[in-house]
């Protein structure tokens, strides 16, 4: 094939990923420019990104007007329970899965990973009753008790520890190492950027989870920032557009800092996953 | 050789695990089922035995043929936007442009991050038929967006397209890994060859990586159809007339709008089945690893 026509067919593929590339970051930018737009600018201007007369004037607004501080340390805290949780659980059970064969070890691991199939509808009506029953209802810690393990870390966990040479861990057994040191010394030092990567991804699934808590938290003092923001939503376009802009920046903010400082574990993590 | 001494130390690690799987995943699964069987509203003291009644009412309504179809179609958009097309870029990336491409998977797999609340708003507000930058630009060449939140049909394709906004990244970069294990050496001889670049795909890459390309088809309708709940209920709320539910939402809508707990039931049983017949579909495909060249 000539080389100048492999070198337009690379352009045009260049150009068609540069719309892909577009579409991703234009909503984000779009979120940028208008929360620092007065209300009359970002109608008046919409087109316009970079705001002629930027303000923060949105961003006091949303802290002076919401309890949002208080919103912030909600999902933080549900976010990090709920990421230490589910480390040291899914850890555990891979650790197990991995370097152990016991009784039923295969059925519990198809049962672990066939639980990703589970359609959350199937467990949200007795979930519901349960945290209601134990008087969890409208408390941040009825989001987090049903969300303590994770079957796709004990999945990811289970595949980065299978590629340990076994006979690492044998020389120390005859060594005499118990299994806490193996534990600490050995397989954890190994395993340190999945984990790394797979609690940033917890701690990010887990700030910006929607649906379970709509259905347990009620009082806007008890919520968590996705739960916030969805009361400025309208498909009319009624509410205050700048302010909205400025609580998705609040929102997004932590998962894209976490992503900034942690892209190249979380992308080679995850390319891994759909790899068996 | 089991390189845990003591049996009783790998079913201890196994038991917290164990635990709150079988407290909030097994046991509710196995209630909802009994829940579909009985006549409830979530709040009465009494629950009433009808066998199968709320199946047959579920199928009596005209609306779960409407969901169902929408069900259906959003797989069909879900699978275009979040499986076919990052597997041809994938492809692309990996095989023809080859620069760029940490940039790109960095940039592309941004959104992933980002709730879908926040999502479906910007989204909301940069479609908005009247105000937002897309009607502005559209309007000066004379085309008046339409009302997609409240026009039958349109509405599937935008919230798909939300979801896609988010999904899309995560699939792109599990692709890419996918194809990269593809050896270069048979895309190389397959190009001096001038076979053209469908037939590379279609014939070379998507056999060679069919493992990933089943689980990545596979995860797209099972969390694609969870994750779609967002936006559906963020901008519609299922309307105009259920033209945007699906199966999801309206079990959602039928337990916590309706108090309707078994016909809520009787539909999530379905749904089960339905994600039931997709995991055994990944364990026979995937797990095995399907790779028709070579081996």
């Amino acid at each position: 094939m000539p080389e100048n026509k492999m070198e337009w067919r690379r352009i045009i593929w260049h150009l068609v990923l540069i719309v892909f590339v577009l579409v991703a970051l234009f909503p984000i930018v779009f979120a940028v420019s208008n929360s620092f737009k007065g209300l009359s600018e970002s109608y008046n201007s919409i087109l316009q990104l970079i705001p002629a007369h930027p303000t923060i004037e949105n961003y006091k607004t949303i802290f002076t007007s919401l309890p949002l501080y208080q919103i912030i340390i909600n999902t933080f805290t549900v976010a990090t329970v709920v990421t230490l949780f589910k480390l040291v659980t899914s850890y555990l059970a891979a650790y197990a899965f991995s370097f152990s064969h016991f009784f039923g070890d295969k059925l519990l691991y198809f049962l672990f990973i066939a639980t990703i199939f589970v359609p959350f509808t199937v467990t949200m009506i007795p979930n519901y009753l349960i945290i209601s029953r134990i008087g969890l209802l409208n408390n941040i810690y009825g989001v987090i008790l049903p969300q303590l393990c994770d079957a796709t870390g004990i999945f990811l966990l289970t595949q980065t520890m299978r590629t340990i040479p076994k006979s690492l861990i044998e020389v120390s057994r005859l060594d005499g190492v118990k299994t806490v040191g193996i534990l600490r010394d050995i397989v954890f030092p190994l395993t340190r950027p999945a984990v790394i990567s797979i609690g940033i991804m917890f701690f990010i699934n887990s700030w910006n989870e929607y649906v379970w808590p709509t259905l347990i938290l009620k009082d806007r003092a008890n919520f968590t920032l996705p739960l916030i923001l969805q009361m400025f939503i309208s498909s009319e376009g009624g509410t205050n557009f700048p302010i909205a802009m400025a609580i998705s920046m609040v929102t997004m903010f932590i998962p894209l800092v976490l992503y900034l400082f942690f892209q190249k574990y979380i992308l080679n993590t995850f390319s891994q996953s759909g790899i068996k | 050789m089991s390189v845990i001494s003591k049996k009783w130390i790998s079913y201890l690690f196994i038991l917290p695990s164990l635990v709150i799987f079988a407290v909030f995943l097994i046991w509710p699964g196995i209630y909802t089922v009994y829940l579909s069987f009985l006549d409830w509203n979530l709040i009465s003291p009494t629950k009433r035995f009808v066998g199968l009644q709320n199946y047959l009412s579920l199928f009596q309504d005209p609306t779960l043929y409407k969901i169902l179809m929408n069900t259906f179609v959003y797989i069909v958009i879900l699978l275009v936007i979040n499986c076919f097309m990052p597997y041809l870029l994938a492809f692309v990336l990996e095989f023809v442009i080859v620069r760029g491409k940490k940039l790109y998977k960095k940039i592309l797999f941004l959104p992933s991050i980002i709730s879908l609340v926040v999502g479906s708003m910007l989204y909301v507000w940069i479609l908005n038929p009247v105000s937002g930058p897309i009607a502005i630009i559209f309007k000066k060449i004379g085309i008046d967006l339409p009302t997609w939140s409240s026009t039958s049909g349109l509405v599937l394709v935008v919230l798909s397209l939300i979801t896609s906004w988010k999904v899309f990244g995560y699939n792109f970069i599990v692709l890419l890994a996918g194809v990269s294990n593809i050896p270069s050496g048979v895309i190389e001889a397959a190009k001096l060859d001038n076979i053209p670049l469908h037939r590379i795909f279609f014939q070379i890459v998507l056999p060679m990586s069919s493992a990933t390309g089943i689980y990545v088809l596979i995860m797209t309708i099972v969390q694609g159809l969870q994750y779609i709940f967002t936006p559906i209920n963020v901008v519609t709320q299922g309307g105009p007339n259920y033209a945007s539910s699906n199966m999801i939402y309206h079990a959602y809508q039928q337990a916590f709008v309706l108090y309707k707990t078994g016909q809520s039931a009787a539909l999530s049983t379905l749904t089960l089945l339905l994600f039931t017949i997709l995991l055994f579909l990944e364990f026979r495909f995937v797990e095995r690893k399907v790779y028709y060249a070579g081996k």
